[in-house]
């Protein structure tokens, strides 16, 4: 090695080192800190913690004797597949729309990412007065007006009651998930404020397809579905992955809006996480939760890249 | 030549359009009604209003309120306004000089735990914020006792701005590392070994042709850190307080919750919450979105 690369190397290093003692100190070592304690019984003191050595009973426990962790895993699942399928679906069809050449495309695409800039604590609010379940509320006066609703019946958007109740087999699914109606309309909230950058990924990738693939297909005789087949999706794909991968992570985790809206009533799993480990202050247990919900998101990730990449390993 | 224009195609081309206005109204209504309610008298907003949509008497009443110093809410408001600006910014600022730095080194350099180490910022990614909440929330303990016993009552971390600059640093950090390692792994190297050629030390290299040549990379990562920072909540809710620390999401949250649930004062709360965010989405709108696509799509 000669001396200038040595010199190169060295200041690479020197370049790192600053971020790498940060990533150390606060995200690391409190990281372990977490794990740790995920193996105690761990209760606070003033100025300190008592740790009693429990190994994987925290774990174990949550895996095989609590129906109330299960039951917010089922409700954690409802909410990320839903979210996902609706984000999907209707991204794929905004990013087509706004891919085609149109009268101000670029002041179209411009306020189709406001959403998506809204902080979530706002984006909550938002949906809460939209939903509220008297006169006021702007769902209920909008249906009012459509003639949709009758004039004396106020919809309690964010309640609790089953959606769907008369619906045969809708009904009964929503009624075993457990799932009351303001989770239903928090999926809406939440998309909401998500779809855009759905939309923007899909965009980037859209615009890399050649034009004249289009056009062969065309010649070909090919449909818009089997255009979209062939032609898109591949080259989607990737994006297609990514989106699953980052939205994933970002429901399955899903904190902010939830508790905001209804605070510890829907318990999905990041609600869960935080009622034990911060309200119960039982810290052993909640850090063994965090772990498991991370270990759930990994769970999902191989599996997306397992069906994703299936044919060319 | 008249062009013969098929009823097919004027049918398709209004659906076309109708399309476009559905997702416009779709994206912008709700944003419509959270500007007209701040701008409702009170007594307007709750009266019988049913397909009224605008107020007689709009005001702006609400929002001068945030400003006066005679109004109860506004000192709490002034306060929160100020925290989240300084703590996005100065987390914004850390997390984008180290991070792009630890980014480009990790390109540019082969070592023995490279691919352990991406990996691992990718798990430490899917970690629930709690996972970090748990340790800081008992060391902020641990910590503040011994300051207390040292300097008195007034020395602590806990609802300190310092510590929601640090608490933030911890997840944007890996983040920004994330998306910048993704920008210089799509920049030729070629660049910088002309460079070199031409007498340029490497840490001139660095900071004369690799930073300028990055901007459009550190613009857009350095939005999207602002934004998570500013955006942030849980972090904000347990370890704040007081007008020292508290953000104004956490203002907002309170909004709704300890008062009555005055929805013209909360709307114009949301709104000045919007404002930052929305200027900078609309002037960097497309640094943002090769940056977002540039970050995950190389990963």
């Amino acid at each position: 090695m000669t001396k200038r690369e040595m010199s190169t190397k060295s200041l690479l290093l020197i370049l790192v080192l600053p971020a790498v003692f940060i990533i150390l100190i606060v995200i690391l070592m409190p990281i372990l800190f977490s794990f740790v304690i995920s193996l105690n019984k761990a209760t606070p003191r003033l100025g300190g913690i008592n740790l009693k050595w429990r190994g994987l009973l925290n774990y174990y426990n949550f895996f095989f004797k609590n129906p109330e962790f299960w039951n917010s895993i089922k409700l954690t699942l409802y909410f990320t597949i839903v979210s996902l399928i609706i984000e999907l679906i209707l991204g794929t069809g905004v990013a087509l729309v706004l891919n085609r050449k149109f009268f101000a495309r670029s002041l179209v695409r411009a306020l189709i990412l406001i959403p998506w800039a809204v902080p979530t604590v706002v984006n909550a609010r938002l949906w809460e007065w939209i939903y509220a379940g008297n006169n006021f509320g702007a769902l209920n006066g909008f249906l009012k007006v459509l003639g949709l609703l009758a004039k004396d019946n106020n919809v309690v958007w964010l309640g609790f009651d089953t959606p769907f109740a008369n619906v045969p087999l809708l009904g009964a699914f929503f009624n075993w998930m457990g799932v009351p109606r303001a989770l239903n309309m928090i999926i809406i909230a939440d998309t909401w404020k998500v779809m855009p950058l759905v939309v923007f990924l899909l965009l980037a990738g859209l615009q890399q397809i050649p034009k004249n693939l289009y056009e062969v297909g065309s010649i070909d005789g090919a449909n818009s579905l089997q255009k979209f087949r062939s032609i898109t999706y591949p080259y989607l794909k990737p994006i297609y992955l990514v989106i699953l991968v980052l939205r994933t992570m970002e429901l399955f985790r899903v904190f902010d809006i939830i508790y905001i809206l209804m605070q510890y009533s829907i318990r999905v799993v990041g609600i869960y996480t935080y009622e034990v480990g911060m309200k119960f202050l039982k810290f052993g247990q909640g850090s063994a939760l965090s772990f498991l919900v991370a270990l759930f998101i990994m769970g999902f990730t191989l599996i997306y890249i397992k069906l994703f990449y299936k044919e060319e390993v | 030549m008249v062009k013969k224009v098929s009823t097919k195609k004027i049918i398709k081309g209004t659906s076309f359009y109708l399309l476009i206005i559905i997702i416009l109204l779709w994206t912008l209504l709700p944003l419509a009604w959270l500007f007209l309610s701040s701008i409702f008298p009170y007594k307007e907003l709750i009266s019988n209003r049913l397909g009224h949509w605008i107020p007689s008497h709009a005001t702006f009443k609400h929002y001068l309120s945030f400003f006066n110093p005679e109004e109860d809410i506004s000192s709490r408001f002034l306060a929160a306004m100020r925290n989240s600006l300084i703590v996005a910014s100065v987390t914004t600022i850390i997390c984008l000089f180290f991070g792009s730095l630890a980014a480009y080194a990790v390109v540019r350099i082969e070592f023995r735990f490279k691919k352990t180490m991406v990996l691992s910022l990718m798990f430490i990614r899917m970690l629930p914020t709690i996972t970090l909440i748990i340790p800081f929330f008992i060391i902020v303990n641990l910590i503040d006792t011994r300051l207390i016993n040292f300097f008195g009552a007034d020395v602590h971390l806990f609802d300190s701005r310092s510590l929601l600059i640090i608490l933030y640093t911890s997840f944007t950090l890996g983040f920004v590392i994330w998306i910048m390692r993704g920008f210089y792994l799509t920049m030729p190297e070629e660049l910088e070994d002309a460079a070199r050629i031409d007498g340029l030390t490497r840490l001139q290299t660095v900071f004369k042709i690799v930073m300028p040549l990055s901007a459009n990379g550190l613009v857009a990562t350095g939005v999207l850190a602002f934004l998570l920072a500013w955006d942030e909540f849980i972090l904000a809710l347990i370890f704040t307080r007081t007008e020292n620390a508290v953000t104004l999401p956490l203002f907002i949250a309170e909004l709704g919750s300890q008062y009555i649930h005055d929805f013209t004062q909360i709307s114009a709360a949301g709104v000045i919450a919007c404002l930052p965010p929305f200027i900078l989405v609309l002037i960097f709108q497309r640094f943002i979105v090769s940056g977002l696509t540039m970050g995950s799509v190389k990963g």
